[in-house]
């Protein structure tokens, strides 16, 4: 399968530090904010299936929103990333979340991430608050730190656990447009990767 | 002893009978019995004789053949049974590891195949490469053979040393059928070692019907085909011709496939909008993903609703269901773009067609455009803002004299916040943001401005493949208007994207007219690449020099009456042929190829200038022509200048170079710019200078009666022409001399030869469209057509003059002679055009320059120096009028704006 992700928040609560931590296992130290949309895609394993998911980080400033949300249609899941330390980012959410409802299709999966786990001192926004507000939106919800990589894996590989559920409930069909998912040969295409080959591997499975 | 075996038993039993001849002796180098021989070449009767005589039926030969590889390699039915009916042994194997099974196999003899495996206890015995009988069997397509082996029990999967299963193998050689019996079967579809999989094969080959086959039991491979566009490695015609195949079996495979390239285009597309991701690839990716799209798009289904049907006139076809779709979306985004809601997104949904994708990724397109455009804006008030506030602060805070640049913005202002701690501070820390954001901004542009570009060119792509060759669609010109400052803005910036990417701009004049003067201010040699891009691209393997050339297409001429036998020969020859190449040919000479070829060029173009056909007439100073207004004395005149029209047009096409120079006014007149009063110097001097004079003077008192209209000269005759209607009787006066002045200028430039000039043109066009030629200005045409002369810059320095004040000792001469050493032989040739009006140094070099009136030396005068002053020259006297730079850089610096402006100059002489 192939998913396409999105990963949605108001500027610095973290998006890009996510992905990067998820995909390099790394914390980016010296981010600058995300100009349009970046890419990332990772193969993760998911209930014995073989999953890839197709990441779009995005810029959450103000500026870029008409260009970020071009970018809504088809996703399977979404990442709605606040900053547990910013109550304005956390207030953003009903925006973010109706974005992300309108524009993407209406099975998009979501799932709330609650950043910067690791600064509990300066915590501006409770556990339990955002856990009622996910629940109130149908959200699943996690606290995550992109730096020391707490909960950034699960929140990924939950998200796309729930989509797989939905699919094999047949609540969801891929093979409609727009749904974001994408059969693909997994299998075979691992068998592909030529060795040694990294540059060109890289470049093979990126679809 | 051999020949006797060929089938004549009887004597061969009586030889065997009568001598103490060992059956089973090995003759030759390859050591075989006589029993190999006559399996060989099928002489039953001796075989059999052989046989009862006690030959060893299981006796190999060097390469390990037995009797029984030879005749089943053969096809020799009735030997093999006989040898079979002898207990030939069908397991053993040659030292390639054949066996007989391996040999009726490859052949694909079933019939015998079928006797052969009743004696077979294994039918997957391998060879040397671990290849079965039905590896090779499937490899050559025998369809029945295959049927035989695996009703025989064979190993419908078996993989040979590198992996490769007889699926594989069908595939590999695109064997359509006998892959449909594989799958039929229950082959499994299972790559080889390597990963490289029976799909990857077909498409490699090209073999659109194996792959047919392939996805018909395997439909996830269709995915796997998309996707493949996105592989490099792949070759993209390979993969085109297997697209087309697929899209013709069904209209909704067809529109199937569309939509999944569209949405692998999207992907791509929007992954080349990630600043992260790499330029050069994604750039490649995507526009070879459109490029497929926009060629299957074109082929469409061949079923039956619309066979030929060119699409934009029948409302079943697609195409016009793309166009009525596409418009609803348009109309839906335009009502509200800002809050689609989704009752209309699941409208947009529903009616999705093979476009939809790509739609969404023109909308990117779409929003960041606009997104640079409103941040373009913001960074020019800001700016203006900045440096207001700027120097309101330099006061009061007597901070560093020079502010700081905006790239060191963010730094600047990092300094000054902990530096100002009084009041004034909000006040600072709202300039460091807004510098911020202002530097910020520049590298959104810059990073995302060749990214963006290329979409674009995509987007171009797309849309034009939807229209009647030739047009630009509408929607891609309304596109281009809307986001018009945006893209000037980019190739200001870096005008190379212009030659990368903005291939449109040669396609459509309204939107060349746009950025003409951008592009006119690139490098000549930039221009010069672009320019045969363009012209040999749609041609099939253009880069082929040696094609082999069809007998009837060589130009067959007349060296003794050259110029009318080749305009008979090329008016005749197909156009488009020409255009891929010429062959010429010399009647009673073997002799052709690029030489011949050039000779031709050559004497035909100094043929055409020949004054014995009246075509063109010599100018003032004897080394250019222009067509001579006169020329109707030749009947077929016009006839003629078509054809010399098509000569320059084929020579510039194939980058021959002729032996012609024209006036300045002529390469204006292929050019489509209109002529100046200057220009008429080179076909008059006197009559220049004149028209000059009456320009710079009052003419209100000096009752010169001129009035709108000129007194021509027709062989001896003088005729009076009006300018215009009624100009007889019209005065000139100081108020209309300069409507007078343009007039006359058309008159004697154009005007007169206009017929002349329209069937050059027609003929010239054939060959170069007008809208490429525009590229260059009538100095450039000049060194296109004819080349670029050496310059010998000795020679030059020998025979320049110096006048007002200038002596060859000078300082600034000598900084002049520096420069132009070590200007490019391209620069030089620009500097003397600048200063003599002509590229071309005459016979005999630098001391023959002609001026306006007889020999007039190429001649340096001094001009007092003020800032930024730019070199000037008076052509007719060949004159560069040099200011006194105080350094040598200056000098050359401004003399290079000059030479590279300067083509646009004559006003300023």
């Amino acid at each position: 399968f192939l998913f396409k992700f999105l990963v949605i928040g108001s500027a610095g609560t973290g998006k890009s530090c996510l992905l990067h931590q998820f995909i390099e296992n790394k914390f980016k130290q010296d981010s600058n904010h995300t100009i349009g949309v970046e890419f990332g895609s990772k193969v993760v394993n998911v209930g014995g299936k073989t999953v890839k998911l197709q990441i779009w980080d995005t810029a959450g400033q103000e500026r870029f929103r008409s260009v970020t949300r071009s970018y809504y249609r088809g996703a399977a899941g979404a990442l709605l990333v606040y900053d547990i330390t910013s109550r304005e980012t956390y207030n953003a959410l009903t925006n973010w979340l109706t974005d992300a409802r309108t524009l993407a299709s209406p099975n998009i999966v979501i799932i709330l991430c609650g950043n910067k786990k690791d600064l509990d001192a300066d915590r501006e926004v409770t556990f339990l608050e955002a856990s009622r507000f996910a629940q109130e939106n149908e959200l699943m919800f996690l606290e995550t730190s992109a730096l020391t990589g707490e909960n950034v894996e699960e929140a990924f590989l939950k998200c796309a656990r729930t989509i797989l559920n939905k699919i094999e409930s047949g609540e969801l069909d891929p093979e409609r447009m727009g749904s974001g998912i994408q059969y693909g040969d997994a299998s075979l295409r691992q068998l592909r990767q030529p060795r040694g080959a990294q540059a060109q591997s890289r470049q093979q499975c990126s679809c | 002893m051999p020949m006797v075996m060929a089938d004549q038993h009887r004597s061969v039993s009586e030889l065997l009978s009568n001598s103490k001849f060992d059956v089973n002796y090995a003759f030759g180098r390859v050591k075989r019995s006589l029993l190999h021989i006559a399996a060989n070449c099928g002489s039953v009767e001796c075989l059999v004789l052989l046989l009862k005589k006690g030959a060893n039926p299981n006796y190999q030969d060097i390469s390990g053949c037995t009797p029984l590889h030879l005749a089943a390699r053969n096809g020799q039915k009735k030997c093999m049974s006989k040898l079979l009916e002898y207990s030939a042994d069908v397991n053993i194997c040659n030292n390639e590891g054949l066996t007989a099974i391996h040999w009726l196999a490859v052949n694909g003899r079933t019939e015998l195949l079928h006797d052969l495996v009743q004696h077979v206890s294994n039918v997957d015995v391998e060879d040397a490469m671990g290849q079965t009988a039905l590896h090779v069997a499937c490899q050559n397509g025998h369809k029945t053979t295959v049927q035989c082996l695996l009703d025989s029990g064979a190993d419908i999967n078996r993989p040979n040393v590198s992996g490769a299963t007889p699926l594989y193998f069908a595939c590999s050689h695109g064997q359509r059928d006998t892959a449909q019996i594989l799958l039929m079967r229950g082959a499994k579809y299972l790559p080889d070692k390597n990963g490289i999989t029976p799909l990857d094969l077909c498409v490699q080959g090209g073999y659109g019907e194996t792959c047919e086959v392939l996805i018909q039991y395997h439909p996830r491979l269709f995915q796997t085909i998309i996707q493949m566009t996105q592989n490099e490695d792949l070759r993209e015609n390979m993969l085109r011709q297997v697209l087309e195949h697929l899209s013709q079996q069904s209209e909704s495979q067809y529109l199937k496939i569309l939509t999944s390239l569209a949405e692998v285009a999207t992907t791509n597309g929007h992954k080349l909008l990630s600043l992260s991701s790499n330029y050069e690839a994604q750039m490649k990716s995507l526009l070879r993903i459109v490029r497929i799209f926009c060629h299957v798009f074109l082929i469409g289904p061949s079923s039956p609703s619309n066979g030929n049907d060119m699409g934009y006139n029948g409302n079943k076809t697609p195409r016009s269901q793309v166009f009525k779709v596409r418009k609803v979306y348009d109309v839906v985004r335009k009502i509200d773009v800002k809050e689609m809601n989704f009752t209309k997104h699941a409208f947009i949904n529903q009616t999705s067609h093979e476009q939809e994708p790509l739609e969404l990724l023109w909308h990117s397109l779409d929003e960041w455009l606009v997104l640079i455009a409103t941040e373009l804006m913001k960074n020019k008030r800001d700016s203006a803002n900045i440096t207001s506030i700027l120097l309101k602060q330099k006061g009061p805070d007597h901070q560093d004299a020079d502010a700081p640049t905006p790239s060191f913005a963010a730094a600047g202002a990092e300094g000054r916040k902990e530096l100002s701690t009084d009041a004034g501070e909000s006040k600072t820390y709202d300039v460091a943001g807004k510098q911020e954001a202002c530097a910020d901004c520049q590298d959104v542009i810059s990073m995302t401005a060749n990214r963006l570009s290329a979409v674009i060119q995509a987007f171009y792509m797309c849309c034009s493949c939807q229209m009647p060759q030739g047009m630009t669609s509408p929607r891609f010109i309304e596109f281009v208007c809307k986001h018009d400052d945006v893209l000037k803005c980019f190739v200001n910036r870096n005008p190379k994207i212009i030659f990368d990417h903005f291939h449109f701009l040669l396609e459509c004049p309204e939107l060349m007219s746009r950025f003409m003067h951008i592009i006119k201010a690139q490098p000549f040699k930039d221009r010069c690449e672009w320019f045969y891009e363009h012209l040999h691209a749609g041609q099939p393997d253009s880069d082929m020099v040696h094609r082999p050339v069809n007998e009837n297409d060589i130009l067959l001429v007349h060296r003794d009456s050259i110029f009318r036998s080749s305009c008979e020969v090329v008016s005749k020859a197909n156009c488009a042929k020409l255009k891929q190449g010429i062959a010429v040919r010399f009647h009673g000479e073997e002799g052709m190829g690029q030489g011949v070829v050039r000779e031709w060029f050559d004497i035909l173009s100094s043929e055409i200038v020949n004054p014995d056909y009246a075509l063109f007439t010599q100018s003032a100073d004897g080394t250019t022509f222009q067509p001579n207004s006169n020329s109707s004395v030749n009947p077929d005149h016009l006839n003629y200048f078509r054809f010399a029209g098509q000569i320059l047009g084929l020579a510039l096409n194939h980058r021959q170079l002729v032996n012609i120079y024209f006036t300045r006014s002529f390469y204006k007149h292929i050019l489509g710019i209109p002529v100046n009063y200057q220009d008429v110097a080179s076909i008059d001097p006197e009559y220049a200078k004149n028209l000059q004079w009456i320009l710079d003077n009052d003419i209100s008192d000096l009752g010169l009666e001129l009035t709108f209209s000129v007194e021509t000269d027709v062989f001896g005759a003088m005729e009076e022409v009006p300018l215009k209607p009624g100009g007889a009787s019209i005065l000139v006066t100081q108020e209309n001399k300069a409507e007078y002045v343009q007039l006359v200028t058309e008159l004697r430039m154009t005007r007169a030869i206009q017929p002349q000039i329209n069937a050059f043109l027609q003929g010239f066009h054939m060959f170069i469209p007008p809208s490429l030629i525009q590229l260059f200005d009538e100095y450039e045409l000049e060194l296109l057509l004819s080349g670029m002369p050496e310059i010998d810059v000795n020679d030059w320095l020998k025979n320049t003059e110096y006048t007002s004040g200038y002596e060859r000792g000078d300082q600034v001469i000598q900084w002049f002679w520096d420069v132009v050493e070590e200007l490019t032989q391209e620069e030089r040739v620009l500097l003397l055009q600048f200063v003599t009006g002509s590229s071309r140094v005459p016979h005999g070099g630098f001391a023959h320059i002609m001026g306006g009136s007889g020999l007039q030396n190429f001649t340096i005068a001094a001009v007092p120096y003020t800032a930024n002053l730019l070199p000037t020259s008076s052509t007719c006297i060949n004159m560069l009028k040099l200011p006194e730079y105080p350094s040598k850089e200056i000098l050359k610096d401004r003399l290079l704006v000059a030479l590279h402006c300067g083509s646009y100059g004559y006003t300023m002489a």
